[in-house]
This record gives C-alpha cells, sequence and structure tokens, in this order.
C-alpha cells in the first residue's frame, strides 16, 4: 500500500459500504468523501506525483450485460490507472449466452478470486440482489431504469469544479425521465447537495409523480430553462420506447429540442451537461454540443477520477458483514 | 367390526350455512359427521379436547396453481394437497396453467387420474376458456365439462379480444360453468414488475396501472350484464374495481370477485428491496388499495378470499425482480393472515371469515357447502387463536419457498384438519 496518504488524512478516507449500489442510500458526508478523493485523483491524472498502486493486485471485473462506451471504458482506465487488474465481460462473449444465470454468473465469478465486480445490467435492483448473493463488493454501473450512481457523482463532480457550492443552485433535467437511471441519480445526488432539481420533458415521459420524490415536474420548455443554473439532457432513448410515448423524434426536437433561439432562454453561463451518448440535432443542436457552455467533455474525463476514487474505497472498505 | 367415533370435544364450532357459533362438541364416524352417539357406542369415542379452539368446515380454495403435477422438486398434486391442510383446506381449485395446458380432455383425464392416485384432499379442476390459454380459440368447454372441470379461466392470463371472451362467456353459460377471469389489460400492462405508482418510479420498475385491472373488471361488468350470467372476478387489487363491482352488484349484475389473502396484508412498500417473494399477481398496491379491498369483504362486494398459491422452486423465483415471475405461495398462511387483519384488527366476524374462505367459495363454484350437521362429509378444520408460531422451513410443509410470509412470527393457527374424518393434518 502506498503512503502517499498521511495517516490522518487516511482516517478522513474510511469507507462502511462494502457496494455502491445507488446514491439514493448515501449521505451528503458520503458523496463529499467520493468527490474530495476523486479530486485527489484528478490532480494525480493531470500530471502531479502520484503513486499508482493503489489497486496494485486486485482483481476488478466488469460485468456489462448492456452496451456501453463511456462508463466501461471509465472504469477500465480507472482501474488500470491504479494497477489494478481488469477483466471486462460482456454478454455476448459471456456463459449468460448459453443460459447460465446473473446469479451464477456472479458466483463464479467470485469463485475466481476478483476483488470487486462492476455490474451494468438491464434489471433494476440487480446489483442490490447480487450483493446479497456474493461477498465481493458490487459497485453499479446503471441498473435499468434504477440507478447510475457513478454517472452521478461524476456529473456532481463537474459542477463543483465550477462553482465551488450546489446549496440552492437550479438544474433543469430534460428529456427522458421516465426510462432514465441518470435522472433518478442525479436527482439525489444534486437534491442531496442542497440544489433544486426540476424534471422537464412530455408528460408521457415525465410522470407527475415524480413530484412524490421531492422533484419538480414542468411541461413548458421555456419556464423550464428560464430559471436554470445548468441543463442536463438526456438522450430520448428509442430503443426503450413504444411509440406510444411520444409521437416521433422529430415531434421532440420541434417541442424540447435545445437549439441556439431557444439557448436564448437560458440564464447567462447556465451550463448544458448531457450523459452521452448525444443525439445530435434531436436533443440538442450540434452547435450547442461543442459550445462553451457545454460541459460534456468535461463530464466523460471527470468520469475517470470519480471512478477511481469509487473503485479504491469500496475495495478497501472497513465494512465488515454482522455475522 | 363398528369403526371409531371420533369426538371434537368443547370447541367453538362455526359454521356459517347454518347460522352457528357456539361451543359445542361434534362427531364423526366413518368420515361423515353424525349425531351425538348412544350411551352404549361410548367405548368406540376417540375423544379430542379442543377447548378453546375455532372449528370450522374446511376452506376452499379458488386460485391454486400448479405448473407440474407429476412430482420431482417442484409443488406437484401429493406436495399441495399436503401443504394445503395445514391452512384449512380441503378444496382446492386447480388452476389450468399446468404443463401440459387444461385445455383438452385428454389432459384432464391425465390429471384426475394424478388426483386419483396423490391427493389427500379435494382438487376440483378448472379447464382453459381458449386454447392454451392463448385467447385465440375457444377450448371445448362442454367436453371438458364432460370430463369433470368445474370452472372455466384462463387464470394467469386474460382473453384480451373481447369477441373471444364474450362469446366464451356465451357458450360456458349453456354448461352452467362458472367463468372465473383475472382482469387484467395487457397492452396497458406490458413488461410489467410492480403497481405504476411512486415506488416503482423510484424503483425504476415497469408499471401495471390500476387502470388496466379495472377497464377489464367493467368489461367484465358489461358482458355479464350483456350476456345475463354469473361472471366471477379473481384476485382484484384496486379501490376503483371494487368501486365499480359494488356499483355493479346494487344493479343486481352477475358479478362476483375475490381477492387474494396477501393482498390484505401487504401494500407496495413490500418491494422497496426488490425481494423477488413481494412480486405477486396482480402487483401489490397502494395502502388506499388494500384498505379498500377489506372495506370491500366488509360490505359484501367482494365474496371471497383465495389463496392465489403460485409455487416456484428457488432457482426460478430468486434471480432478478423483473425477470422473475409473478406469484407467491398462499396457502399455509392464508387464514392466519385473515385472523389477524380481518377479525383482529377489522372486527370480522368468525362466521363471516369462514363463509369468505368456505361457503361462499363453493357456492360460486356451484358445489355443495360444507357444513358442520350430521349426514355431512367430515371435512373440518380446527384453529388455535393463542397459538404462536414462525412461518419458518420448520413448519412449512409446502415444497415452494416462495412466500412473502417467510420467516414472519404469527398467533393463530391450524393444528389439525380432517379430510372425510381422515386427519391430514396435524401441528
Amino acid at each position: 500500500m502506498s503512503n502517499y496518504f498521511l495517516e490522518s488524512e487516511m482516517e478522513s478516507y474510511k469507507w462502511n459500504r462494502k457496494n455502491l449500489l445507488g446514491i439514493e442510500e448515501l449521505t451528503p458526508k458520503e458523496i463529499k468523501k467520493i468527490l474530495k478523493l476523486a479530486k485527489f485523483f484528478k490532480k494525480g491524472i493531470n500530471g502531479d506525483p502520484i503513486k499508482k498502486d493503489y489497486l496494485k493486485g486486485k482483481r476488478i471485473v466488469n460485468l456489462f450485460m448492456e452496451p456501453s462506451t463511456r462508463t466501461r471504458i471509465a472504469f477500465e482506465i480507472a482501474a488500470k490507472s491504479l494497477n489494478a487488474d481488469v477483466i471486462s465481460v460482456a454478454e455476448q462473449s459471456s456463459s449468460l449466452t448459453k443460459g447460465e444465470t446473473l446469479r451464477d454468473t456472479a458466483m463464479n465469478i467470485q469463485a475466481l478470486g476478483a476483488d470487486a465486480i462492476v455490474l451494468r445490467h438491464s434489471s433494476p435492483g440487480s446489483p442490490l440482489f447480487l450483493s446479497r448473493l456474493v461477498d465481493v463488493p458490487i459497485v453499479n454501473a446503471g441498473d435499468g431504469a434504477h440507478e447510475h450512481p457513478s454517472q452521478a457523482l461524476l456529473d456532481l463532480f463537474t459542477l463543483h469544479e465550477r462553482w465551488e457550492c450546489l446549496e440552492g443552485k437550479k438544474i433543469t433535467i430534460l428529456g427522458d425521465i421516465l426510462f432514465s437511471r441518470v435522472a433518478r441519480s442525479n436527482f439525489w445526488a444534486l437534491s442531496k447537495m442542497g440544489a433544486e432539481v426540476t424534471f422537464a420533458g412530455p408528460s408521457t415521459l415525465v410522470p407527475k409523480q415524480f413530484q412524490s420524490m421531492g422533484a419538480k415536474v414542468c411541461y413548458d420548455l421555456r419556464e423550464a430553462l428560464e430559471d436554470a443554473d445548468a441543463v442536463m439532457l438526456l438522450r430520448i432513448q428509442h430503443e426503450r420506447q413504444s411509440s406510444s410515448h411520444f409521437p416521433s423524434l422529430s415531434e421532440y426536437t420541434n417541442i424540447f429540442g435545445l437549439n441556439n433561439d431557444r439557448k436564448k432562454w437560458l440564464k447567462e453561463g447556465a451550463l448544458i451537461l448531457h450523459p452521452g451518448p448525444v443525439n445530435r440535432g434531436v436533443e440538442l443542436d450540434s452547435e450547442l454540443t461543442d459550445s462553451s457552455q457545454s460541459v460534456i467533455l468535461e463530464q466523460v474525463s471527470n468520469g475517470i477520477a470519480v471512478r477511481m476514487a469509487i473503485l479504491y474505497l469500496c475495495t478497501n472498505s472497513e465494512y465488515r458483514a454482522d455475522k | 367390526m363398528m369403526s371409531s367415533i371420533t369426538h371434537l370435544k368443547g370447541g367453538r364450532v362455526i359454521d356459517p350455512v347454518n347460522n352457528t357459533d357456539e361451543i359445542k362438541d361434534l362427531f364423526f364416524m366413518d368420515g361423515i359427521i353424525i349425531k351425538t352417539p348412544e350411551k352404549n357406542l361410548e367405548s368406540k369415542v376417540k375423544e379430542v379436547n379442543v377447548e378453546g379452539k375455532i372449528v370450522f368446515p374446511g376452506l376452499v380454495d379458488l386460485r391454486t396453481h400448479l405448473r407440474n403435477i407429476s412430482g420431482g422438486q417442484a409443488e406437484n398434486i401429493k406436495t399441495v394437497t399436503a401443504a394445503a391442510p395445514a391452512g384449512g383446506y380441503t378444496t382446492l381449485l386447480l388452476m389450468p396453467d399446468i404443463c401440459p395446458m387444461a385445455d383438452n380432455t385428454g389432459t384432464i383425464q391425465y390429471i384426475q387420474d394424478r388426483i386419483l392416485k396423490y391427493a389427500s384432499i379435494k382438487i376440483l379442476l378448472c379447464g382453459c376458456l381458449t386454447k392454451e390459454a392463448r385467447g385465440e380459440s375457444l377450448a371445448p368447454l362442454g367436453s371438458l365439462k364432460e370430463n369433470g372441470v368445474v370452472a372455466i379461466s384462463d387464470c394467469p392470463r386474460t382473453t384480451q379480444n373481447n369477441q373471444i371472451f364474450t362469446k366464451g362467456v356465451e357458450y360456458a353459460s349453456m354448461f352452467n360453468l362458472p367463468i372465473i377471469e383475472l382482469p387484467r389489460d395487457r397492452s396497458l400492462s406490458e413488461n410489467w414488475t410492480a403497481h405504476d405508482g411512486p415506488l416503482a418510479l423510484k424503483l425504476g420498475l415497469g408499471g401495471f396501472p390500476r387502470i388496466a385491472e379495472e377497464l377489464f373488471v367493467q368489461r367484465a361488468i358489461s358482458v355479464s350484464k350483456s350476456v345475463g350470467t354469473q361472471i366471477h372476478l379473481s384476485s382484484i387489487s384496486t379501490c376503483g374495481s371494487v368501486d365499480m363491482i359494488r356499483e355493479a352488484k346494487r344493479k343486481n349484475v352477475k358479478i362476483s370477485a375475490d381477492v387474494t389473502a396477501h393482498h390484505l396484508s401487504l401494500n407496495e412498500s413490500s418491494i422497496n428491496d426488490y425481494n423477488p417473494n413481494f412480486k405477486t399477481s396482480p402487483p401489490l398496491r397502494e395502502e388506499i388499495d388494500r384498505t379498500a379491498l377489506i372495506e370491500g369483504l366488509n360490505d359484501g362486494t367482494i365474496d371471497c378470499i383465495c389463496s392465489a398459491h403460485q409455487p416456484f422452486q428457488e432457482h426460478e423465483k430468486n434471480v432478478e425482480f423483473d425477470l422473475t415471475p409473478a406469484g407467491v405461495t398462499g396457502l399455509e398462511t392464508a387464514l392466519s393472515i385473515c385472523y389477524e387483519i380481518l377479525i383482529k384488527e377489522n372486527e370480522f366476524s368468525w362466521k363471516n371469515l369462514i363463509s369468505l374462505m368456505s361457503s361462499n367459495p363453493s357456492t360460486i363454484l356451484g358445489q355443495a357447502n360444507q357444513q358442520l350437521v350430521s349426514g355431512n362429509w367430515a371435512n373440518i378444520a380446527i384453529f388455535d387463536p393463542n397459538l404462536n408460531w414462525n412461518f419458518d422451513e420448520a413448519n412449512r410443509i409446502s415444497q415452494a419457498i416462495n412466500s412473502p410470509f417467510d420467516g414472519r412470527n404469527f398467533t393463530g393457527k391450524i393444528i389439525k384438519t380432517f379430510f372425510k374424518g381422515e386427519e391430514v393434518y396435524g401441528f
């Protein structure tokens, strides 16, 4: 183990959870702890001397049962940056195609000596399900429409770099909220940090019942944009929606797409976020994607430092199962 | 040689059909309830002291599923008829979603054969409304009846096509076959995993909205009115369904309904940590629905309580929440749950509860009611209202493990069940 941290500093990185299953269960203090450690790792990436052996000898298995570019690569780079051994398994290349259940796959991965499993799966709750079956820490890399905690943490990290404090900030999340784990995790993360979250988009994709979680719900794009300090756009996921949720992509673009004209409704300096992949010209004009207000690529690179922090904490947890 | 006589002594006897709720003795011999025997037969009497216990006719379940009737690890006729008496049941209606489906006379005969061989209590058969319960063409209902089927249903599926459903109801009425319908509009509940409400939204689970049930409750009411025949709605779960059925009954529409015991006790909050044993069919709903269901039982809108026993093996049920099959076991716990929720918390009378779980279901199936008077089969259950017990591996008899009440502590338990005078369960 590296001596890079001072002993006293190590104390502040004590982590009492075995898994990272979602943001809903985290306390604001825990969230801040992850962000602080991510900041430290980011300095390392940017050239400060950093010992790289924090995860040396650890086996991290990326079990990705759904397509992913950013998240999978970022987890891989994060683990490799800390000198972990990384094995990535995709559904197509695993025995799941032979009918093996997720449960058996995970038990086998545990038997093969994994120190952490990073799981992306289409079933909501599947990381919790696995965490009950195996002793290995489970990191949720997106479970159906439930949570995507590492995405929300990197979004927080990105906003923190710009703003120092999120208390009282207004964030609008726009688009397909119903099927979005990013929206849910970001809602928990942002509101735990004191920000106010508005969900906006077509009523069929933004059910009013989200209000019971504590979010504001708005169907008027102008109103949703005018107040916002940042707007987070979500990809319209044609693969998940039946045709009953909205008539067509062009109708969506007409009513809810963010373009140069509508950008004027935003406050000066309001930030534009997107978890990717962007459908250019659908939810967001191509020009705006690349504009100075857009922090989309910062989000992506911050994803590495945040995931380094997550992997470090989960594999060095003080957690002991009550036995 | 003279058979022995069983004497159930000093129990509180509940017999809703004969309006009885009193402390009295019961005697039965050769499987039949008899009058107090003559003095000279006293030496033949075997006394069972049931003071402080509740004695009532064996319960009748309107919804028991088995997917396997031959044996092995899965719940089968032998294991389910061992488990059911532990909950006081002596009659089960076996739903048609067996492999192969109960949609043809050959399969019905095969099942009847297995019942004869393995069942320790009475199993009545429900046949499919449509072939393979696909909702595309009618099953041979008349021939099914000739082979002993007593009711018709596609449960746990639901025929979506209105023409086929209406004609099916009309055709079944010719044979006096009751139709049992699990109300669900599939187009509004595709890929459902939970009640469509705030919790499912938070958990990212696909929803089964109330309206998907209620539209089909309305369909059943309209069809019943139009054809003029009885339709029984199975396992209703929403407050809106209760309202619609109440209104229809007020207008004398021939509609009846049941609710599962677990819907009386649990609401959607149970699924908060994605425990597959709380994925029921239909889903557990909100507290307002649960209380409306109890109110519906109280005012006679809902006629019966069923177990909706759907056994699964551990490896089938204990998977990701959206992949786990909907359905839970219930035969062994239904009465203890109802005692707790209805009698203790909501002041239902024992007579009312036993009609909801025994005589009313029999009536809906057109079967003779179980009664505790001489000349009837001695199908009798005995309940100890003060017994503390855990529903755990030590006490569970069913081969299936998928109970939402796994590990739960109850006060009140069936301690003995007799079927045709034979003791089929003893605690």
